[in-house]
């Protein structure tokens, strides 16, 4: 029973870290926190399964499709509707929530019920010690794997990777060096697009898809980012993997209708012993 | 010049529109105006904690929901009669929030609006969870409508007078608190913590005071919405009408409690008039939230003051 709880809650934590990744990047750069991430984790996963159903392709291609066209997706919103909201936290917020909103009940106008997402990462149960689960719970955990050392890599060794930390780290004087800070944050709000979309493609095989399933996943994501520190990529992954097994093992052991409380008791917990969360470094101003 | 609002014949004309209302309109559009009385409760709420702290809540719909449950669990478990539940309703309310969120007050702007992110989910879930007590996903049915004596409140008209009454007494409480002592230090408090905190304003009391404060208005206005719905469900106190209320609050613009309340009829008969669109409703109320934010950050209301040549809405 453990060994089946804690798998399936490392999955689940998988998708909490990556759709959480989508948090922390924005909020590296901006110092606002983007509450569409759970709605853009919705279309991602409808956005697979709309290609999925036209054109047959493998798994690998069509996360990398759905990858693509979040990313542009999220350049273009950024340059028509967030650059327009940076005026303060609360403004963000709200606007953000709106946003979230339209794409939800946007997709609702299509897909009104739940709907089975092809099984494009097969469909055989894997044994590994005492659990048995899908392929597809392999796929999310690989593929969160492989996800995290490609952002790791173009962070560290790519020139546009390098002006997206310094734009985190100090907008002002990454511009004064020459960093054209307003494209560092167009590519952001591209990449956290194309990871929550990712994301939700992933996790559509494994349970039916429907336009609200953006909702709690999203609050969760960020729940685990703030855990884990939502100034930082490896603070965001931990939180997202504890929260998930967690959540998973309290579910199993203690009571399957509290289990969603986890999360938020965790978010709250942290922030009033510590704000910055397990490895954040930033300093929040308490007085 | 002075003011519109500050001439007697404006009250008085605003007086008596307001009183006749219910006789001259229609029902449905009484039922449109009793929500908006009950929801200026929480916004004025909210507007404490916004205008007062610089902190926004997203937790001001759960509260709102923990005044509903307590009148209506009072009512229907134990037969206690409505009017007496007002105080204990208000009471948990306030209690409630300052064990969850006294902690989390002290932390600053967005932090504490993840906080009560966290607040505003557990209170559902627990609601939603804690069948023995709440009912869970049942609901509380058959609460009993506020009665005077003999006389019971159970038309929109009927209950539009005490509506009405409570959210004139709010508003008139709510002003006399800005202008005490307390809101001279809660104001200081949002100008400058530091400077405010050297003059000996206690500034953790009087954040945890702006906190119990916005509760006990959403308190208040929770029993009012029970006693009014007369059917309560977790469902209605999630994270929507939270945004719903902080949408209200900033609409308004973040210091003037006149703003807030005409925000909250505005939005509120927007999304009542949408209704017939269907399933298109919620995306014009989200392309609502969204295009507002992105064109009057500081308030619908900036607009209309900025032509009448006074300052602009937080910035008096």
């Amino acid at each position: 029973m453990f060994d089946q709880l804690f798998i399936g809650g490392l999955a689940t934590g998988c998708v909490y870290a990556v759709v959480g990744l989508g948090f922390t990047l924005v909020y590296r750069t901006l110092r606002m926190v983007n509450f569409a991430q759970g709605h853009v984790f919705m279309a991602g996963a409808f956005l697979g399964l709309v290609i999925a159903e036209r054109v047959h392709l493998p798994a690998l291609p069509l996360l990398f499709v759905v990858g693509a066209v979040a990313f542009a997706l999220g350049m273009v919103l950024e340059r028509l509707v967030f650059r327009r909201l940076y005026h303060n936290h609360e403004v963000f917020i709200v606007g953000s929530i709106g946003l979230g909103i339209v794409l939800m009940n946007g997709v609702r106008v299509f897909f009104p019920e739940p709907v089975p997402f092809p099984k494009v990462f097969g469909s055989e149960v894997v044994q590994i010690g005492a659990a048995r689960f899908q392929e597809g719970y392999l796929w999310v955990v690989l593929s969160t794997l492989v996800l995290v050392v490609l952002l790791h890599a173009m962070f560290t060794y790519t020139r546009t990777g390098r002006a997206l930390r310094a734009v985190a780290a100090d907008a002002e004087i990454a511009a004064t060096v020459g960093v054209d800070v307003k494209r560092a944050i167009a590519l952001t709000f591209g990449l956290s697009f194309a990871v929550a979309a990712i994301a939700g493609v992933l996790i559509g095989p494994l349970y039916f898809v429907s336009f609200d399933m953006g909702d709690m996943v999203g609050l969760k994501a960020f729940s685990a980012a703030v855990f884990g520190g939502i100034n930082s990529i490896p603070g965001t992954i931990l939180g997202g993997l504890v929260i998930g097994v967690l959540e998973n093992l309290a579910g199993g052991y203690i009571s399957s209708a509290y289990k969603d409380l986890v999360a938020f008791v965790i978010l709250l917990v942290m922030l009033i012993w510590r704000p910055t969360g397990l490895l954040g470094r930033e300093t929040p101003v308490k007085v | 010049m002075a003011a519109l609002h500050q001439r007697w014949w404006f009250w008085a004309a605003t007086l008596a529109a307001l009183l006749a209302l219910p006789a001259l309109a229609p029902q449905y559009v009484v039922h449109i105006a009793n929500f908006i009385l009950i929801y200026t409760l929480p916004v004025v709420g909210l507007g404490f904690l916004t205008g007062f702290t610089g902190r926004v809540s997203l937790a001001q719909g759960a509260l709102f929901g923990v005044g509903a449950y307590t009148t209506a669990l009072l009512t229907t478990k134990l037969g206690w009669a409505p009017v007496a539940t007002l105080v204990p309703s208000v009471l948990m309310t306030i209690v409630l929030a300052v064990s969850l969120g006294g902690a989390a007050v002290r932390l600053a702007g967005l932090y504490f609006v993840m906080a009560t992110i966290g607040i505003q989910q557990i209170v559902w879930l627990v609601l939603m969870n804690w069948i023995e007590l709440t009912n869970g996903p049942q609901g509380v049915r058959s609460i009993p409508a506020v009665g005077l004596g003999e006389y019971s409140l159970e038309t929109p008209q009927q209950f539009y007078f005490l509506a009405l009454v409570a959210a004139g007494i709010s508003y008139f409480l709510a002003k006399r608190v800005i202008g005490s002592r307390l809101g001279l230090f809660l104001r200081a408090l949002s100008d400058d913590q530091l400077a405010a905190s050297s003059v000996a304003v206690e500034v953790g009391r009087a954040k945890v005071t702006a906190l119990a404060l916005s509760a006990a208005w959403a308190g208040a206005g929770g029993f009012l919405y029970a006693h009014y719905v007369r059917f309560i469900h977790p469902d209605m106190f999630g994270l929507e009408p939270s945004v719903l209320f902080l949408v209200m609050s900033m609409f308004g613009g973040y210091r003037s409690i006149e703003g807030m309340i005409v925000a909250t009829a505005l939005l509120e008969s927007a999304t009542e008039y949408l209704r017939p669109f269907g399933e298109f409703r919620m995306i014009a109320y989200g392309m609502i939230l969204l295009l507002g934010m992105m064109f009057f950050p500081m308030g619908i209301l900036t607009l209309v003051r900025r032509r009448a040549g006074a300052p602009a809405a937080g910035k008096d």
